[in-house]
């Protein structure tokens, strides 16, 4: 089999044997891959100590027809994820990227905006950016590359036209707001408020990378509670669990640390 | 007949035990199930008992989590050794790791992991709390972060450094950068921003 390169971030490591790694990517060009790369814990390997968790690098690979895993032969450091030399609530930020890029994810189903965005989001966690926007901008355009944009507008069960100036009920279950008549039949639901709908609107409105504009992140800034709570809860839905790493995401907007 | 099926349900079995070792796959384990069939009876029994022993008789010292056989291990009992500066670390491997380079005389606390919330593993699976403990009643004056140079690693040396701050310790981290013998032109730019930031007064 030929061997094919891709850029890629790493998702998780685990030890195998005595010197090698099973290696977990979300690569550009061919989405998630699992891979061994053969004595990658050796110091004068050709991985460079490059495979640690949230590094960016370009990595080329074998790809096997089988089932068996893929084989990486070489990964080249571009960018080490910082977010521990500065706070916790970054480091958190990028233990939960790597989560969810985990779980929405699928293997060999490139995703290239969504590993743009993703650049994008960690470039934020680990600078001067705010994490806790970030992460919220990121989940909400992850949702929407990955098809999963909930309804703001009209009834996900009915289709029919919802008020945005009132609360409304949302079902994480139906995909979005429900109208009265459907609500009664959808497990779960909740009120979610106008400004929280707008703001979540803002964050799924066109946009593909972050930061968001400062004009969102304004209007963003006194919500972000009630939409972080709103996406967690849908989230959740569609992952079928809790993340891990939710209930280590910044409870309040403010400028990170 | 049934001699043989007894015997070969005895290797059988063996070979599944071995299989579960790290690094031992069932042909490596079958080879080493029939080496120690064919060895003289003393040696198969010595090992026997040697894996019997370090489960009975090796467990971790009182004072820094390192492998021991005694109540302390034999760094904690060293008079010779610096009793003020603290060196922390994720396993006993790291620890023998540092042993041998004979740069380091003060004495160590073994963490027994690190913290991985991704892998389920928080702070209160692992031995933070003897830590600070030993700081707040200990006379250190220096405690090294010496966790492997990894975001979990770091991420657990910024955990500890925010739990031990409120000590009049120096909190250091062990430094990282451009290997000794290797030239500029070859290091990638990472390991020479962590040089840079690393750098030290001559």
């Amino acid at each position: 089999m030929a061997a094919e390169s891709s850029v890629a971030v790493v998702l998780k490591t685990i030890e195998f044997s005595e010197t090698s790694l099973i290696v977990t990517l979300f690569t550009r060009d061919f989405g998630q891959v699992t891979a061994i790369a053969k004595g990658a814990r050796r110091p004068k390997s050709s991985f460079e100590g490059s495979l640690d968790l949230l590094a960016v690098c370009r990595v080329v690979l074998i790809r096997k027809a089988s089932d068996a895993l893929d084989l990486l032969t070489e990964a080249k450091l571009n960018r080490r994820f910082r977010g521990a030399d500065k706070s916790l609530t970054r480091l958190h930020g990028g233990y939960y990227l790597a989560e969810m890029l985990r779980l929405l994810t699928e293997t060999h189903d490139p995703q290239p905006m969504l590993y743009d965005l993703t650049l994008d989001a960690l470039s934020q966690i680990d600078g001067t950016g705010n994490a806790a926007l970030a992460l919220l901008g990121f989940d909400a355009i992850a949702l929407r590359l990955l098809g999963h944009t909930p309804t703001t507008r009209t009834c996900a069960d009915c289709g029919v036209a919802t008020q945005l100036d009132r609360s409304v009920p949302f079902s994480p279950a139906a995909g979005g707001v429900v109208c009265g008549s459907c609500r009664i039949s959808q497990p779960s639901v909740f009120i979610v408020r106008p400004k929280t709908l707008q703001c979540l609107e803002r964050l799924l409105d066109n946009q593909t990378r972050l930061p968001l504009a400062t004009a969102s992140a304004n209007k963003i800034d006194a919500n972000y509670r009630d939409v972080r709570v709103l996406l967690n809860r849908y989230i959740e839905v569609i992952l079928g669990k809790t993340p891990r790493m939710q209930s280590f995401l910044p409870a309040r907007m403010e400028p990170s640390e | 007949m049934k001699d043989q099926e007894k015997h070969a349900g005895a290797v059988s079995n063996l070979v599944d035990q071995l299989c579960r070792l790290p690094g031992v796959g069932r042909k490596s384990a079958e080879r080493l199930a029939f080496h120690l069939l064919r060895v003289p009876e003393s040696e198969a029994y010595a090992l026997a008992d040697a894996i019997r022993r370090i489960r009975s008789d090796v467990h971790y010292c009182k004072a820094c989590f390192n492998l021991c056989e005694d109540e302390l291990c034999s760094i904690c009992q060293d008079p010779q050794r610096d009793q003020t500066r603290l060196c922390v670390v994720e396993q006993p491997r790291d620890l023998m790791s540092l042993e041998q380079s004979q740069a380091f005389s003060g004495v160590y606390h073994v963490l027994l992991g690190r913290i991985a919330p991704l892998d389920g593993i928080g702070p209160d699976q692992l031995t933070i709390e003897p830590l600070v403990d030993r700081v707040r009643t200990g006379n250190f004056v220096e405690v090294i972060m010496a966790t492997n140079p990894t975001v979990e690693g770091d991420g657990t040396a910024l955990y500890l450094s925010n739990q031990l701050a409120e000590y009049p310790v120096q909190l250091t981290r062990l430094a990282r950068g451009i290997t000794a013998g290797s030239v500029l032109e070859y290091a990638n730019r990472e390991m020479i921003a962590d040089a840079l930031t690393g750098r030290q007064a001559l």
